[in-house]
């Protein structure tokens, strides 16, 4: 029992770091209907950069928001660089997904040539504090974490419930050929999207580094499958789906992990995707994602 | 569509670029054989990219630093050498065609340092079927009794390790052993001969878990080993899956680690700095691991240490005198430059059948460097005992010597703590 619990509350943990890079990743679909692949590899960058930031004095949280900014307006840069120019061209969607891979590879590669492929960990990364309570044993920047998802959380929700630019944006989410007819301005939305996306990829890329202790080029790459899963159980393009697919991707892990043999512990979350999605193949939380085309 | 060409160019362009700026490689000239005072290639065919990377890394310094050793005494038979890297990505996917290209494009190609595991069993017949020799520090079982012509191996199989981590935890009295692996071939192939002879006159493995490579925690696999109460801990993992893995531990277990015994992948620069930055320094001493027996003394390693403080242009070559694996990528380049002067050829299917004759034969003169031999052959028969000391090729061309166990020091040196002979490992695997 106590071994549940405590693998409940390190579930939660992972879920957490899922979910902050899950709805910057899906948020970004619903949006542009790109499926970015080298979303893993801008967190990789974020995750250097908090680095860079990190070794020359700045508090690692202070990182964080630094990271995060730097990494929305490389977003937003990629989008207008490389994306733009061929979704004006008539690019499909499978094309779009090339060129994203692309672009991961090259990005994660010139990091490579750049940094090398050791490994690097946060300066005091191993002196957090440990906290136990009600059966659960977490450490201070697992908490810090936590904290982050629930807020980001919240705050995607106020955004996308009681303002004027995420009524716009669910509205382009929705149909953005009537939301241009309406009167919304749709190409400032999508990169509103895109700055806001870079961000959550950012936040993800320095949360994920805290959690892993150790990370390398390669580490944001190690982590897109469960982002795109969580994604897609929660129904592409939703960020309250993505959020609910994190914790159960997260917790079914972790939860496995405690009674089986823990090399299987992705195959248990995995399995658990195809049977959802067979019992409900436009996800969890998608009224209009099955609407929505993922790979043509 | 034809508007979208000079971007679909300038995408892959970029990607070609980056991969090519990655893993550094250099030009190959066309042809197939050598010809007449070519530059002789010797091929590091090993993961430069990738989750392995640093194997190729590792392999480039010790290269170089032969080439130049055997260079600056003239070259062999009026040949210049020099190392070519060649990216295998640690993928076979990927590392059958590289090594297609790599025999089709390196006329002069006349041996090979690698592969690794990750794409051995993949690329080792073709380099095979090319008549290339190559030495591997792969330790993969299934070549233990190999009939491929033109493999050597110098150091132990992965099952061997196994039974050296017993003997160690043996010696040191240890009674209950946590088993904790990553779920990879290499990996795993040390856990057999762990089983087969740690649990027995009242030890016993308390729990046996594979671990999947780079995840985002490993919580619950560590709250399920710490509940099973172990007074060591058996492991070999990547530097990232250890660094979270021990991170962790550490944390769920009131700052403390039990005595960890890994093999030779937890003695690399590598893992030393992902663990260290994960657990702190101070901690890294309960790290001891088990690898190739080297001295670290004599005139052979005063040769190797020499020839990498030699090199220009390459920092922090200090992090390589400790370590075995780099100690044997340089006697490789050594011994194959001995065996073509023994021969008198640099065509490799002719000096191939020498490097047994160089290499721990008990006959010939002692030499620990390549001038020393040169200045002997081809009138005095030698036999070249290098950095990592004598090697006895058996009939399936595998050296395995016995083991040192080291461990790492704050500083991140290690420190040679015991021997473990080939006898010992022998009569554990014979039941003893």
């Amino acid at each position: 029992m106590s071994l549940f619990v405590l693998s409940l509350g390190f579930g939660l943990v992972t879920a957490s770091v899922l979910s902050v890079a899950a709805l910057g990743f899906t948020l970004q679909f619903g949006i542009s209907n790109v499926l970015n692949l080298a979303y893993s590899s801008f967190m990789t960058l974020a995750g250097f950069i908090a680095y860079w930031l990190n070794t020359q004095g700045l508090d690692i949280w202070l990182c964080l928001l630094v990271a995060a900014a730097a990494t929305a307006i490389l977003s937003l840069g990629l989008s207008r660089a490389v994306y733009e120019p061929f979704i004006r061209r008539g690019a499909r969607s499978f094309e779009i997904l090339i060129i994203s891979l692309a672009v991961g590879v090259a990005v994660t590669n010139l990091l490579l040539a750049f940094i090398g492929p050791s490994g690097f960990s946060y300066p005091g990364v191993q002196n957090a504090s440990v906290y136990h309570f009600a059966g659960l044993t977490l450490t201070s920047d697992q908490l810090v974490v936590i904290a982050i998802a629930v807020a980001l959380m919240i705050g995607s929700h106020l955004l996308l419930t009681s303002t004027s630019i995420g009524r716009a944006l669910r509205a382009t989410a929705e149909n953005s050929e009537l939301a241009r007819a309406c009167g919304i301005a749709t190409p400032r939305i999508t990169r509103i999207v895109w700055l806001l996306s870079g961000a959550l990829c950012g936040a993800a890329g320095v949360v994920l580094f805290l959690s892993i202790s150790s990370f390398t080029v390669q580490s944001g790459q190690d982590f897109l499958v469960p982002i795109v899963a969580a994604a897609v159980l929660g129904g592409i393009g939703q960020p309250y789906g993505a959020m609910l697919g994190a914790l159960v991707i997260g917790l079914a892990s972790e939860v496995s992990a405690a009674f089986i043999n823990p090399s299987d512990k992705e195959v248990v979350a995995f399995a658990l995707l195809v049977l959802v999605l067979l019992a409900r193949p436009q996800g969890l939380f998608a009224e209009a994602a099955h609407r929505r085309e993922v790979i043509t | 569509m034809r508007s979208r060409v000079p971007l679909a160019l300038t995408a892959a362009a970029a990607i070609v670029a980056s991969l090519g700026l990655a893993s550094c490689a250099k030009a190959g000239s066309a042809g197939t054989a050598p010809k007449a005072h070519a530059t002789l290639i010797i091929g590091l065919f090993d993961p430069f990219t990738g989750p392995d990377a640093i194997f190729g890394q590792e392999m480039v310094p010790p290269c170089e630093a032969a080439v130049k050793v055997i260079n600056s005494a003239g070259g062999v038979l009026g040949h210049k050498l020099a190392c070519k890297v060649v990216d295998t990505r640690g993928d076979p996917a990927d590392a059958v065609p590289a090594a297609h290209q790599m025999i089709a494009t390196t006329p002069d190609l006349v041996g090979i340092i690698g592969p690794s595991s990750d794409e051995m069993d993949a690329t080792a017949p073709i380099i095979n079927a090319a008549h290339i020799p190559f030495v591997t520090v792969s330790g993969e079982p299934s070549f233990n009794h190999t009939h491929l012509q033109y493999y050597w191996r110098n150091t132990p199989s992965d099952d061997a390790t196994g039974y050296a981590m017993a003997a160690r935890a043996i010696a040191l009295h240890y009674t209950r052993g946590a088993a904790v692996f990553g779920n990879d071939i290499n990996a795993q192939a040390n856990v057999p001969g762990l089983l087969a002879s740690f649990p027995k006159s009242g030890r016993k493995i308390v729990i046996n878990l594979q671990l999947a490579p780079t995840q985002s925690s490993y919580e619950t696999e560590v709250a399920r080993v710490i509940a099973t109460h172990p007074d060591v801990l058996f492991s070999e993992d990547d530097s990232q899956t250890s660094a979270t893995f021990l991170g962790e531990y550490k944390q769920l277990n009131h700052g403390k680690l039990p005595p960890l015994i890994v093999t030779n992948v937890g003695m690399q620069p590598d893992w030393y700095k992902a663990v260290s930055g994960a657990i702190g320094k101070q901690l890294m001493t309960d790290a001891t691991g088990v690898q190739t027996y080297a001295s670290f003394s004599g005139p052979a390693y005063a040769a190797y240490k020499a020839a990498l403080l030699g090199l220009t242009g390459t920092p922090d070559v200090q992090q390589y005198f400790s370590n075995t694996y780099v100690m044997s990528y340089y006697d490789n380049v050594i011994m194959f430059a001995i065996a073509m002067l023994a021969a008198k050829s640099v065509n490799p299917v002719v000096w191939n059948s020498y490097i047994p004759r160089v290499t721990g034969t008990g006959k010939g003169v002692v030499v620990h460097t390549f001038n020393a031999a040169a200045s002997k052959l081809p009138g005095t028969s030698v036999n070249y005992v290098g950095a990592i000391g004598e090697q006895s090729f058996n009939q399936w061309h595998n050296s395995s010597g016995g083991f040192e166990v080291a461990q790492w020091l704050p500083n991140g040196q290690l420190k040679q703590l015991a021997v473990i002979t080939a006898a010992q490992v022998s009569a554990l695997q014979n039941g003893g």
